[in-house]
């Protein structure tokens, strides 16, 4: 693995699309992007990206009225097997129109603005599969894991064998945030974004989310 | 478009689905740190907030006048005035959705129902809250148990017991319908097949009830609900029905009893009542009062008329029990008086013992106390708790001659100590319900006569309106929906302002109504409160009534969330609650200026 900073300047140079030029510009102060995908599975090699949201932040307003949310329909045909079988060739053919649709105006509206997430490579990988054939590039956008932010808040100064639990229940939990439903792609991302701007502010006024004093026994249901 | 922005939120369920969604498509979120403003004082809010989550301190200067929490919108007077006196602070980590204050005000004007919501005095607001109340609480009625209907006894009789004795058990247990028991069999017999038998089958009274029976019985179960009983009545063409627990019969559901749970029974309970030979059937009859208040409330009447019944039935209930106890010297030489809630015609639920006794001239001792005593005993027997301040007909304080009265009257304003200005209260609210009306007018009479000109005396009295502070413990049990004691929190913050403020200023104008909705007509028509702020007062106060008495019957109830407890307030009611106390706070300094309060 190159690291981020070679591989952005790699990817400048390797930008085969110059209209993109502007993602490696300078982001508009204090703007961030929420990025949730859906997919078909946790395989970034096998699985397909099906619903894409972005949601803007400016300072501590979230934009839900300027907003990203597309919907990718997979093609009922292609089932799993066929993806194995006929890798190449069909996404060639039937992914790239779909792809074609949605992606141009999904890069205009993250432009070079911060991409935030919960576990957000593994959404920036998904979406980069789609984007490296069609611009040259990956995204090249600074990153930033709500659940590092959260563990910092929580865990940071905590003592070795602290159990730790990084759900996105426990974090909604923790921040009091009302669960909206979940597995929806913007639902999901304005969940994220809600975590965003309280941990950020937690961060800022350098205030710890109270751990459990006595660790909860394990438990084998993993809920 | 956050789907998750709850459109059946009132004043939103107003919106048409087109409207909705251009609400939607322009909704922002927006987070606020503790301690930060929102909307400053006297600065025109650029957005109308709808809270996620956290908690928002509405302040004026220095008070804190609300606590709100998720769904609560706010500002609509920074919104719609330009600029509200108030000023909004986040108290905790808080996200609340933002609704550009253009497209708030598109949605005002072009959507009259949801404008309404923003403009409309608060009377108007209650006034529509009660009519979409009043449906749901039919639907209510029809889910309640058959086990909450009046049920007559399961008494049975053996097939070979006679017409006679199947008479005479039905008037000793005072019902119309008996079982019978036949071997395996189990069968009905009514009062009709008695009598039928005897005057049209020409049948001797010496006849076996077991041939008279109808063992075609349908039968239900005490937790059934009360529509099927209705279902079952209508289907099977009966008048009563069995009613049984698993197996065993407990009691038998009359037609008459069914239909009179729907359409209240008040005229049943006063009639038996005014019926009532013996303490034993009073008892039944207070039993009964007790449940009207809930089947009055599921029906839908209002607050303020339900307290009318259950105050008369209350009434009714005293005098005859007076009636009963007192003897003759007593019944023409003296005045019951009933006093505090129970007096201006307010109560719902039972309260404590609140009653007195005027006297015309001195009683022979043996003889008042026998009657002090009897009297309180048979109040307690009846579901009545003694008063913990103890101002009952038992205490000797509050049984003497009027002479007494009138002594300690003046004593109380020439030199008030403690308990004067609430005995003051106490004396100016009670009403006469048995014996010589004359008694109370004439102490109250001197009462007004001392008052007048008494500047001091008026003003240390009505001084109390600010003995508590804006309940802010209610909403923080709101918030916290952990609510219990709430009732003391809406009596002290909401209900007991608006009664002493009322009474203070009644009482400053002599008038002789004891009713607080009544007075403030008539303060009204004095020119003493503004007839639009009147309306305003009279509505809170019936709100915070109902808010009160929906307290009371889930408690009573023991249960949670079948009716309205305030940690599960809708935020239609939240925000009529927050209106409400606005006039509270609205109406003290009326008070206050009146009285010039500001010297203290």
């Amino acid at each position: 693995m190159l690291p981020r900073a070679i591989k952005r300047l790699l990817h400048q140079a390797t930008l085969s699309d110059q209209s993109y030029r502007f993602m490696f510009g300078r982001a508009p102060d204090d703007e961030f992007v929420v990025i949730d995908c859906e997919t078909t599975g946790l395989n970034v090699r096998t699985d397909d990206v099906v619903a894409i949201a972005a949601i803007k932040i400016r300072g501590n307003r979230i934009l839900t009225s300027a907003r990203f949310e597309a919907i990718i329909h997979p093609d009922r045909e292609l089932g799993a097997e066929a993806i194995r079988i006929h890798h190449l060739r069909k996404s060639d053919v039937e992914a790239a129109p779909i792809v074609w649709k949605v992606l141009p105006s999904l890069l205009h509206f993250i432009g070079p603005r911060p991409l935030i997430g919960y576990y957000v490579d593994f959404d920036i990988a998904m979406l980069d599969k789609y984007i490296l054939p069609l611009v040259g590039i990956e995204l090249p956008n600074e990153r930033i894991e709500v659940s590092r932010l959260y563990y910092d808040r929580k865990y940071g100064d905590a003592p070795p064998n602290t159990s730790v639990d990084l759900s996105f229940a426990a974090i909604l939990r923790d921040l009091c945030i009302p669960p909206l439903g979940q597995h929806d792609a913007f639902n999901d991302a304005l969940m994220t974004a809600m975590m965003f701007v309280q941990l950020r502010d937690l961060t800022e006024r350098g205030v710890r989310i109270p751990r459990q004093r006595s660790s909860p026994v394990f438990n084998p249901t993993g809920a | 478009m956050p789907k998750a922005f709850d459109i059946s939120n009132p004043p939103f369920d107003r919106l048409t689905p087109n409207e909705a969604e251009t609400l939607r498509a322009a909704l922002d979120i927006a987070y606020f740190s503790p301690g930060e403003a929102i909307i400053r004082r006297d600065a025109s809010a650029e957005a109308l907030y709808v809270v996620i989550k956290g908690i928002i301190e509405e302040r004026s200067e220095v008070d804190l006048l609300a606590l709100l929490g998720p769904k609560d919108t706010f500002d609509s007077r920074a919104l719609v005035h330009d600029h509200s006196g108030h000023q909004f602070f986040a108290r905790d980590e808080t996200l609340c959705y933002v609704i550009p204050r253009k497209v708030a005000l598109d949605l005002i004007k072009a959507n009259p129902r949801f404008a309404a919501f923003f403009y409309r005095e608060i009377s108007q607001k209650l006034d529509e809250l009660a009519n979409d109340e009043e449906a749901r609480r039919y639907g209510s009625l029809m889910h309640a148990k058959v086990g909450e209907l009046f049920l007559h006894p399961p008494v049975f009789l053996a097939a070979s017991d006679t017409i006679e004795t199947a008479g005479h058990l039905m008037r000793e247990i005072n019902s119309n319908a008996l079982f019978v028991r036949d071997g395996e069999r189990i069968g009905i017999v009514t009062g009709m097949n008695l009598s039928k038998a005897v005057v049209l089958g020409r049948q001797s009274i010496q006849t076996a009830v077991g041939t008279l029976a109808n063992y075609d019985i349908v039968s239900l179960q005490r937790d059934d609900f009360v529509s099927s009983a209705l279902l079952l009545m209508t289907k099977h063409n009966k008048r009563r029905l069995a009613v049984r627990e698993g197996e065993e019969f407990v009691g038998i559901l009359e037609e008459i009893d069914l239909l009179g749970f729907l359409a209240g029974s008040a005229q049943v309970t006063a009639g038996r009542i005014d019926r009532a030979s013996s303490r034993q059937d009073l008892a039944t009859a207070a039993r009964e009062i007790e449940t009207q208040t809930r089947v009055l409330r599921r029906q839908g009447v209002k607050v303020e008329v339900i307290a009318e019944i259950v105050s008369d039935l209350n009434r009714r209930l005293l005098s005859r029990l007076f009636d009963m106890v007192a003897p003759a010297e007593l019944r023409t030489g003296s005045c019951l008086i009933v006093m505090g809630s129970e007096g201006r015609g307010e109560q719902t639920v039972r309260t404590d013992q609140d009653n007195g006794l005027i006297l015309a001239g001195p009683v022979q001792g043996e003889v008042l106390e026998a009657f002090r005593h009897e009297f309180f005993v048979a109040l307690e027997s009846f579901g009545f708790p003694p008063c913990p301040g103890d101002i009952m007909v038992r205490n000797p304080a509050w049984s003497r001659p009027l002479s007494d009265y009138l002594a300690d009257l003046r004593r109380w304003i020439v030199l008030p100590d403690q308990a004067a200005h609430m005995n003051v209260a106490i004396i100016y609210d009670a009403q006469a319900i048995a014996g010589d009306p004359q008694l109370l007018d004439d102490a109250k009479t001197a009462l007004i006569d001392m008052t007048r000109g008494e500047q001091t005396f008026m003003a240390h009295f009505a001084r109390a309106v600010d003995a508590f502070e804006t309940p802010i413990g209610l909403f923080n049990n709101l918030i916290t929906s952990e609510g219990t004691g709430d009732a003391l929190d809406l009596k002290k913050g909401g209900i007991f302002p608006i009664v002493h403020g009322v009474r203070s200023l009644a009482l400053g104008q002599g008038l002789r109504e004891t009713s607080t909705d009544k007075r403030i007509s008539r303060l009204c028509d004095l020119g003493v409160l503004q007839a639009d702020f009147g309306r305003d007062l009279k509505q809170a106060f019936r709100f915070l009534l109902m808010l009160r008495l929906d307290g009371q019957l889930a408690a009573s109830a023991g249960a949670s969330g079948t009716l309205v407890r305030p940690a599960h307030l809708s935020s239609m009611e939240r925000h009529l609650l927050r209106d409400a106390l606005q006039v509270v706070k609205k109406f003290r300094e009326i008070v206050g200026h009146h009285f010039k309060l500001g010297m203290f």
